[in-house]
């Protein structure tokens, strides 16, 4: 898969490390990974359009009532935040912060759901 | 005579001899997921790995993770300031108990805590502290506070990493016996690093890739040359390849480009006037350049069997880089980006399956010294 053709398509924007991807967990991965080792973080550069608004004012419980699965991905929920300039860590930390009070829970590995 | 995977060619262990026609490692020591699962053991548990740089934590306490297959160890400066290597695990019950933390950006911490209970431990690894809970036995009605012996700071400290070095550079070995010493592994590189001003050098840039190729298609790529005329067309540009020199010693070869004009001493760390690129065994390179004042290394770290990190570092005596040195860098990364094109095409071919082994040519020397090692590792 190259990055013409891959549904998501993401970046390190202080090493221009790119990944190219069709599951948004694998940009995910990507990184858990390269942050580890770097400290970076990650952008979304493409993903496919959510097919639905999303508030002005960011909000992550937002995010995962808007889109159609449940539990939702982590990633198909990082890549709808970025609408809002959220990069990857930024919206794994807000979920976790979510998680953590109670909003959100994952009833599987790296999916998230509304409680 | 090519020996394709088609049902008839028979498939061999790796020949000592180069002049055999099974010098190479078979494809599937590449593409199988189980070759991975058993090289997390039988070499990345075995031989010495590269940790990082210990210029990068000079203060007690100063830490970094590193993660190698499946363990991950906490690199710290203790409070005598000898760097030590401990799981990143708690006596306890086997948590992880500091974040991921990168060589680039260092921790600091006056004791080791595990945030599920706090048993906190001192840098050099020994039990400091357990919370009151773990003193008494208030909870427990079937025992008294006079039967709880407390815990021996000594025996439930945290598990060590043996350590190592070259220089500045820290070395890590998980088993409990290991085969070789670091000094045995490294042999003569690590005397030649060793008279080099290594930890002048401070750190100035790292980058990171993610390929799509097994780890040792990438190392193998790196320990010849045969390919830089047609793919490296920018990079030789000054470079006598007829003139260089392929060495082999044990577990570390060196490939040295002579430069077809002399460069000034002040542009190299070290006195010959050649580019010198060290590889150890088994994922670990140094490369010495011939045109700049200042070092890199590279850890070809696998990810899976088909995916590696490169973990690129530079080191110059100031990290605020000159223009020059930026398009040293530069230059640099376009061939690692020329390499992750030829490894990432060579793999494609391997996982289709076609081929069952390899045959290597009589200057690839290097490389199948590489290929040994590995069978030699999988037969252990």
């Amino acid at each position: 898969m190259t990055a013409d053709d891959a549904p998501f398509v993401a970046c390190c924007p202080d090493c221009a490390e790119r990944t190219t991807a069709s599951d948004p967990n694998e940009v995910v991965a990507f990184y858990r990974r390269h942050h580890a080792v770097t400290g970076h973080d990650v952008t979304w550069e493409r993903m496919p359009s959510l097919g639905t608004n999303l508030p002005a004012d960011p909000d992550i419980d937002a995010v995962v009532a808007a889109l159609d699965d449940s539990p939702v991905a982590l990633g198909a929920v990082s890549a709808a935040a970025s609408e809002w300039g959220w990069t990857v860590g930024e919206t794994l930390d807000a979920v976790h912060d979510r998680r953590l009070t109670g909003a959100l829970w994952e009833p599987r590995d790296d999916h998230v759901a509304l409680v | 005579m090519t020996r394709w995977n088609d049902g008839v060619a028979e498939l061999n262990a790796v020949s000592p001899d180069i002049t055999d026609e099974t010098n190479a490692l078979p494809a599937k020591y590449f593409t199988d997921p189980d070759v991975w699962e058993m090289e997390k053991e039988k070499v990345f548990g075995r031989y010495w790995i590269y940790a990082g740089h210990e210029n990068c934590i000079p203060d007690a306490g100063d830490y970094f993770t590193r993660t190698v297959g499946d363990k991950q160890v906490i690199v710290a400066r203790d409070d005598d300031g000898t760097v030590r290597a401990f799981y990143n695990v708690c006596a306890h019950r086997g948590s992880k108990m500091v974040e991921d933390t990168p060589m680039t950006d260092p921790g600091n911490m006056d004791r080791i805590q595990c945030p599920y209970h706090l048993w906190t431990y001192d840098l050099d690894g020994d039990l400091r502290s357990t919370p009151r809970s773990f003193e008494e036995a208030s909870l427990n009605p079937d025992l008294d506070d006079s039967d709880v012996s407390g815990l021996d700071p000594d025996e439930n400290g945290l598990l060590e990493v043996q350590t190592d070095s070259i220089g500045p550079l820290v070395f890590l070995n998980f088993a409990d016996d290991p085969p070789h010493t670091l000094d045995e592994q490294a042999g003569r590189m690590k005397t030649r690093l060793e008279s080099l001003p290594l930890e002048e050098y401070q750190h100035a840039r790292r980058y990171v890739s993610e390929v799509e190729c097994n780890w040792k298609t990438f190392g193998g790529n790196y320990s010849e040359c045969d390919h830089c005329q047609a793919n490296h067309q920018d990079w030789i540009t000054g470079i006598q390849l007829d003139e260089s020199e392929l060495e082999v010693n044990d577990y570390h070869w060196v490939l040295h480009y002579t430069h077809e004009e002399d460069i000034e001493d002040e542009l190299r760390i070290h006195d010959e006037h050649e580019a010198q690129f060290h590889y150890l065994w088994p994922n670990f390179t140094v490369n010495m350049y011939g045109t700049a004042d200042g070092y890199g290394t590279y850890i070809i770290d696998p990810i899976d069997e088909g995916r590696f990190q490169l973990i690129a570092d530079y080191y110059f005596a100031d990290p605020d880089l000159s223009a020059d040195e930026e398009e040293f860098i530069r230059t640099s990364r376009q061939l690692q980006e020329e390499d992750f094109e030829l490894v990432e095409r060579q793999y494609e071919g391997l996982t289709s399956g076609a081929l069952g082994q390899g045959q290597l040519g009589p200057n690839e020397h290097t490389l199948h010294r590489f290929h040994r090692l590995a069978q030699e590792a999988y037969n252990a």
